[in-house]
């Protein structure tokens, strides 16, 4: 069982989050738009968010144990009726090494509860946190060059989407490895002993 | 017979978010899907009406095309509280028959039976939730002599 879980975002998070929109490992892998927005711009459009744009954008917050925030995503182009929507993330600088664990959460939460079917996600090609490099190599089903201009380069992104199987494979995966580790730990625990 | 407090529809939201589980289906509500500003939205659009007994959530919403008529909700297995809005609804609002759609397994089933209600049918796999499909049961408890 995963120790992320995905909640609504509120009023109260978006001082952080604003925060992580003008991080600049941020705004290089996603959008810089909030380079040139003031911070009552951003609070503005993420309070909209909240409250209005319920039919077309959704936002969560990741949280970890103790209920740490995480980060965040987001849904957009949500397809009610199709059950399809793009997937984004923004994972706070502190927990980038594990915010794979985090983008399964937000995953299992669109599919369980939101009954969404197919996810697209997308990476712009130079963003190696969320994915390895060979991931993101063999995620590549569609390439498009020039797809955003951020922090003063042209970059090009990887489109993909997963089903419900994709995911269980990943579980699965995950939990080889981390079966591979702990066992790795208790080896090295019964040398040490 | 508890006493009932109303609950402004931002409370109310807030409330069924704490009600966990029991919060799910709430008059058609989902604490888990929707954020409290959508629940809010929700349950004004449908003029509907919460209200606090305890730890207990209750509330109807109007049958806008039986004007006499209440769809009802509640968070617990505790009929009191049910009971408490159904002397309300038929004393100030003049309603004589009331519905109930609760989703199967939800505890509030059993304070609809305490209350007279009868399940009236079952509408197969009404509503997603955690993975799958779930039924949701209707109980009705119909003609309640008006007093006046």
């Amino acid at each position: 069982m995963s120790f992320v879980t995905v909640r609504h975002f509120t009023e109260e998070d978006i001082p952080l989050r604003t925060e992580l929109l003008r991080e600049s490992h941020f705004q290089a892998n996603l959008t810089d738009f909030a380079a040139s927005t003031d911070d009552d711009g951003l609070a503005e459009n993420q309070r909209r968010t909240i409250e209005e744009q319920h039919r077309t954008k959704r936002m969560f917050t990741l949280c970890g144990p103790q209920k740490r925030v995480m980060g965040f995503a987001w849904i957009t182009s949500i397809d009610w009726r199709n059950q399809c929507c793009e997937l984004s993330f923004g994972v706070l600088p502190r927990d980038r090494g594990i915010g794979a664990i985090a983008v399964i959460a937000a995953n299992q939460y669109l599919r369980l509860e939101l009954n969404m079917d197919i996810i697209v996600n997308q990476v712009l090609d130079h963003n190696k946190m969320l994915l390895s490099a060979e991931a993101l190599a063999d995620q590549r089903r569609v390439r498009c060059d020039f797809d955003s201009y951020t922090v003063g380069e042209w970059r090009a992104a990887c489109y993909w989407t997963s089903t419900e199987q994709d995911v269980r494979d990943q579980q699965e995966q995950e939990a080889i490895r981390r079966r591979e580790v702990a066992d790795r730990i208790r080896a090295m625990a019964q040398q040490l002993s | 017979m508890p006493e009932i407090q109303l609950l402004r529809a931002s409370a109310a939201a807030s409330g069924l978010r704490g009600a966990k589980a029991e919060g799910r289906g709430f008059l058609g509500v989902d604490p888990v899907t929707q954020n409290d500003a959508l629940l809010a939205r929700e349950l004004t659009r449908q003029g509907a009406q919460v209200y606090r007994a305890g730890d207990t959530l209750v509330g109807y919403a109007p049958n806008h095309e039986q004007p006499r008529q209440a769809f009802l909700a509640s968070t617990s297995a505790d009929p009191e509280p049910i009971r408490a809005v159904l002397a309300f609804l038929s004393t100030y609002q003049r309603c004589t028959s009331f519905v109930a759609m609760v989703p199967a397994g939800a505890e509030a089933a059993k304070a609809f039976a305490g209350c007279g209600f009868e399940q009236t049918g079952v509408l197969r796999d009404h509503r997603y939730q955690s993975g799958g499909y779930q039924d949701v049961l209707v109980l009705a408890k119909g003609e309640v002599p008006c007093p006046s």
